[in-house]
């Protein structure tokens, strides 16, 4: 079973074309411009694995980030952003982010971290069941 | 006092009470005295001579403030205008980092849209449609140059950021061990694909030391990443913290991997030295690490035997060094 992502960013070229590569590589993707559009869908429908950019306008990635939390906090967030600085990637890890990306980022590498952010997020929900049974 | 030096003392005299170019200067300065005086002249024909006698009292005390009013800000502005000056250069190296840093961070969405359409068509050029055409192989050749050229790009923007970054530490208080995990943290998922594992054996009543802890975040980071890179698959990173006497703690970066082949270590902080293949390290990583610790007043230092690991040993000062800063 192929992980459902979500895809945040506002440029939309950038978005658009790596959904569809993301696709051709067999992922089932959304993609959405705004953080504020993300959250909304989010309240709608399960995803396993968002990938986020921090700059956006309105609402920032680090801020959209700490919202996914509140709404699941197993729901992996990849940050992928040309805008980096050691603080922001520190504040991002620490808010609960599956990994920190820099553009531009070959799609293998996004592949792989999507791939084992899943992976992550089954287990963790796996062994949330079994507490709770 | 010599004819020169007195020469000298009038001018940085008159340099002090100049108006500098951007001090606030005051239009007009005797406009209200002037003001005054014809609003007090119909007083003084209607009224009598008492009435434009005070009148006049008034303007010349009006006149005596404004003027010394004048005088004071001109030399205060003229102050500042010399320690701005002190500034400048600071600031202007300032502004080149940050413009650096903004051109890098610009740059990097452009390039992340190329390299991404590229590969969008290499994966079409895959496609049966595209099967029997001829000239296939060429585009795919052409798109390939194209994203390494953009990756060659990437490299400069991160040398850009780099630069950037090399600015005067700002020093404050900070918990080492508190940097050292959040440093661990970004390396664990990389390091868990790898079947590394992070063992911490950090002391738990370290003081705060007075240092810069976004500088000392990439010193950490980049150690772990050449430890987690030297090991490849399967193996050890220990993190230790520890005091070093009095004034100093250690924090000592080891891996379980291949070591610094004995004719290397010497070299191991030059700048451009690197041991890894070409295209995949700058050989800036250790060498900006060497400068960032002696600019924090502290050592950093290597220990490896060929086969059994390397260990990094970052002595860092409790407190701040002014004779470094």
């Amino acid at each position: 079973m192929s992980p459902k992502v979500l895809l945040v960013d506002d440029e939309e070229r950038f978005r658009t074309t790596l959904s569809k590569l993301l696709k051709a590589h067999g992922l089932e993707v959304t993609d959405l411009g705004s953080g504020r559009e993300a959250l909304e869908e989010l309240r709608k429908k399960a995803y396993d694995v968002i990938v986020l950019d921090v700059r956006m306008p309105e609402m920032d990635g680090i801020a959209v980030l700490g919202e996914i939390k509140k709404i699941n906090p197993l729901l992996e967030v990849i940050i992928l952003t040309g805008h980096a600085s050691m603080d922001a990637a520190t504040k991002i890890m620490w808010l609960g982010a599956y990994e920190f990306l820099l553009k531009p980022c070959p799609v293998e590498d996004l592949l792989d971290k999507i791939e084992s952010a899943y992976e992550r997020k089954t287990t963790r929900e796996a062994k949330k069941r079994e507490e709770g049974d | 006092m010599s004819a020169n030096h007195e020469r000298c003392q009038k001018a940085a005299e008159k340099e002090m009470t100049a108006q500098p170019p951007n001090a606030p200067r005051i239009l007009y300065p005797y406009a209200p005295v002037i003001l005054l005086l014809l609003a007090a002249a119909p007083l003084g024909f209607g009224c009598g001579v008492f009435w434009a006698l005070g009148a006049l009292l008034l303007a010349a005390v009006s006149l005596m403030t404004v003027r010394r009013l004048a005088s004071e800000t001109g030399k205060g502005a003229g102050q500042e205008w010399l320690l701005d000056e002190g500034l400048l250069q600071a600031q202007k190296l300032a502004a080149i980092g940050q413009l650096s840093a903004g051109v890098a961070h610009e740059i990097n969405n452009p390039l992340a849209i190329i390299r991404q359409e590229s590969q969008w068509m290499q994966t079409l050029l895959k496609t049966d449609h595209f099967q029997g055409f001829e000239e296939a192989g060429e585009l795919r050749d052409s798109l390939g140059v194209i994203i390494q050229q953009v990756d060659r790009c990437k490299a400069i923007t991160h040398n850009l950021l780099d630069f950037a970054r090399k600015r005067q530490p700002v020093i404050q208080a900070l918990a080492v061990n508190r940097l050292v995990e959040d440093m661990a943290r970004l390396v664990d998922k990389e390091a868990q694909q790898k079947k590394i594992q992070i063992i911490k054996h950090l002391a738990p009543d370290l003081p705060p030391i007075y240092s810069d802890a976004p500088q000392l975040r990439q010193v950490f980071l980049n150690i772990l990443n050449n430890a987690t890179y030297a090991i490849q698959k399967s193996g050890q990173v220990t993190i230790t913290t520890r005091p070093a006497g009095q004034d100093f703690l250690e924090i000592i970066i080891s891996d379980s991997g291949p070591g610094i082949a004995p004719e290397d270590l010497p070299r191991i902080f030059d700048p451009f030295f690197t041991t890894k293949p070409p295209g995949q390290g700058t050989g800036l990583g250790l060498s900006i690490c060497h400068g960032i610790i002696e600019k924090l007043g502290g050592r950093i230092t290597v220990a490896s035997q060929a086969g059994q690991g390397a260990a990094f040993t970052i002595s860092l000062p409790i407190k701040p060094q002014d004779r470094k800063l």
